[in-house]
């Protein structure tokens, strides 16, 4: 068995691998498949409560995966935010002696949830500047937010 | 209505995402799907031969010890139910059910066909390179129950 524990390393090498074989557009393609079958709880939970759904699924993931992180959710605002302190798998990655990690990894936060949410009608963000220092920040505003445009 | 935050340390949770399995078996059966079943298992072994380098040194050095500590810690970690037995030359593993199978199965997440290749492939990819190999008695996909002997290569 492959510990959860031990997933994030099996995932950059499958990108990897996947970009071995079939170029960049082989790991977006495979990102693509992976936000419409393993996101259907994100997808679910916006449609059913909205952008607090954001809230419900992120509270979730985050601290099962010890991340450091201040996320915010204005309602009345129709804003989401989360700004990631310290990302624990990317952070994993760049502390790894022996393995390097896939050099766009932090590509798949872009891919995957603007795949899900946008569909939906929410503007979605991610600002991935500093993601090798494993920072970065995301923002979902809902339709016809106030503050809803170019960031 | 109010803003919501939620500040949180990295030291305020321990770290365990079993959701983290679905996703693994999302891209095996992605891999099977477009590639065939072989690119599961080359893949699984580029990724072995990389991540657990060092502990296949470490069997190199230290013997069957080193591999019981990773399984071990490994299943300790995710609750899983495990019995190990043996010698220096020999080690049989029996896994009474495997906690990846179970969260999935629970959580409704796709169990991949060849979810089973993460210990095959791994733990043959793990010993390859090592005066150990590995034997697989049993493995049951619906539950991820499984057998398997470890054992010192005949020279």
């Amino acid at each position: 068995m492959i510990s959860c524990t031990e997933f994030i390393p099996a995932y950059s090498e499958l990108f990897k691998y996947l970009e071995a074989r079939g170029g960049p557009e082989a790991v977006l393609d495979f990102w693509n498949y992976l936000a419409d079958n393993f996101l259907g709880n994100l997808h679910d939970l916006v449609v059913e409560h909205g952008i607090r759904g954001c809230w419900l699924y992120w509270s979730h993931t985050l601290n099962e995966e010890a991340a450091d992180f201040t996320m915010e959710l204005d309602e009345e605002v129709g804003e989401f935010t989360i700004a990631l302190h310290r990302c624990p798998s990317r952070a994993m990655l760049n502390q790894l002696q022996h393995v390097e990690p896939y050099h766009n990894y932090c590509g798949h936060c872009d891919a995957l949830y603007r795949r899900v949410l946008e569909p939906l009608g929410y503007a979605y963000h991610i600002d991935l500047t500093e993601c090798h220092e494993a920072r970065c920040t995301l923002t979902v505003r809902r339709p016809n937010s106030p503050t809803e445009g170019p960031t | 209505m109010t803003k919501e935050v939620m500040r949180r340390l990295a030291t305020d949770n321990a770290y365990l995402h079993k959701d983290f399995h679905g996703a693994l078996s999302d891209g095996l059966i992605y891999l099977e799907q477009r590639y065939g079943g072989e690119a599961v298992r080359e893949y699984l072994r580029q990724f072995a031969t990389a991540f657990y380098a060092p502990l296949t040194q470490s069997i190199r050095e230290r013997g069957l010890a080193a591999l019981q500590e990773h399984i071990e810690r490994a299943y300790a970690l995710e609750g899983g139910d495990i019995r190990i037995a043996g010698s220096e030359d020999e080690m049989l593993l029996e896994v009474a059910s495997c906690p990846a199978v179970t969260h999935m199965r629970e959580a409704g997440y796709a169990v991949a066909p060849l979810f089973g290749e993460t210990s095959k492939t791994v733990y043959e990819t793990i010993c390859a390179g090592t005066p150990f190999a590995c034997q697989w008695l049993h493995y049951d996909e619906a539950t991820g129950r499984a057998a398997v002997r470890f054992f010192r290569r005949q020279p």
